[in-house]
């Protein structure tokens, strides 16, 4: 069974999905927002994920794809060359297929309602965003082994392979978290 | 035929570039010619310059190339806006470096963008190129 479960998480991973679970989030349907995309990817989209994987980690953790909606990822990828301040430009056949990527596993749900309109660029915006992260304190963010919520690695052990389980969260100087 | 193999392989390895980097080089070369009638070869000292000189960067802040390389090209530096860790830029302690032409393009240009607010110039960016390739 553990294998089972483990393949699944593997197979979730690949296809760039978010790896929540609702029992560990005391929130009933929390998995349904998490918008994961179960079909296995093709060639095509392994290259891409491979590409998107190198280029946006070359400074930060390349975040999933389904943590925001493709209208997010078209506004980041038509400002990269002023990207939080600092030039992301790609070549336009690289810059093409990762805004391919984006599109084909950008969140489904509308993970910006209640933005009045506002298109969030930040992971960090997004309303789901603030209310999971509610009563994490400022403390905890800015401290050098943190820095800012763009870090999702520094507290969320496992979230570069896409599993954010609150039992994997161990925040630096503060440890585990505990609803 | 071995032997020019051979030849080749110890070259690149003394000039610390790959063939294609090796190659931009004289792209970028035959364009400073062209915009600077004194141009004699690119240079490793006007490298260190651009280099570890302080500017007006994108964000209107104090920025150089060294707020995020170290000083010492043989050791790791660390994005300052991220805080992610960056391998080292010297050749010698890490290969990866100027193997692949199109990485060389990619950062050179963005990283004269947020140093210096504007796209390095053919001489800037191979004497840059030549400062590294020595360190």
């Amino acid at each position: 069974m553990k294998t089972l479960l483990n393949l699944s998480v593997a197979a979730l991973i690949l296809a760039g999905g978010v790896y929540l679970y609702a029992d560990d989030d005391h929130e009933e349907g929390e998995h349904h927002r998490s918008s994961v995309v179960a079909k296995p990817l093709s060639k095509q989209d392994q290259v891409s994920a491979a590409l998107y994987k190198k280029e946006c980690s070359s400074c930060h953790m390349a975040y999933q794809p389904s943590l925001l909606p493709k209208r997010s990822w078209d506004k980041t990828m038509n400002t990269l060359d002023n990207h939080f301040g600092t030039d992301a430009t790609l070549d336009p056949s690289d810059h093409k297929t990762i805004q391919n990527y984006l599109a084909s596993y950008a969140s489904k749900n509308d993970r910006l309602v209640d933005m009045k309109g506002a298109v969030a660029l930040r992971i960090s915006e997004t309303p789901y965003f603030v209310r999971k992260h509610r009563e994490v304190t400022k403390k905890m963010v800015t401290q050098p082994q943190v820095k800012s919520f763009a870090n999702c690695n520094a507290c969320h052990t496992k979230a570069e392979s896409g599993s954010y389980r609150e039992r994997e969260i161990s925040i630096p100087n503060y440890g585990r978290w505990e609803d | 035929m071995k032997y020019l193999a051979l030849a080749l392989l110890f070259s690149t390895s003394l000039m610390a570039a790959s063939p294609e980097v090796v190659q931009y080089m004289k792209e970028l070369e035959s364009v400073a010619k062209t915009e600077n009638r004194t141009f004699n070869g690119f240079d490793a000292v006007r490298g260190k310059e651009i280099f570890t000189s302080t500017h007006t960067g994108k964000q209107g802040k104090p920025m150089a190339c060294t707020s995020c390389h170290s000083l010492n090209l043989a050791n790791p530096g660390k994005n300052s806006l991220t805080g992610k860790v960056i391998d080292p830029l010297s050749p010698r302690a890490n290969p990866q470096r100027l193997t692949s032409a199109k990485e060389v393009k990619k950062w050179l240009k963005r990283n004269f963008m947020d140093v210096y607010a504007r796209e390095g110039t053919a001489q800037e960016k191979g004497d840059v190129l030549t400062y590294i390739m020595k360190n």
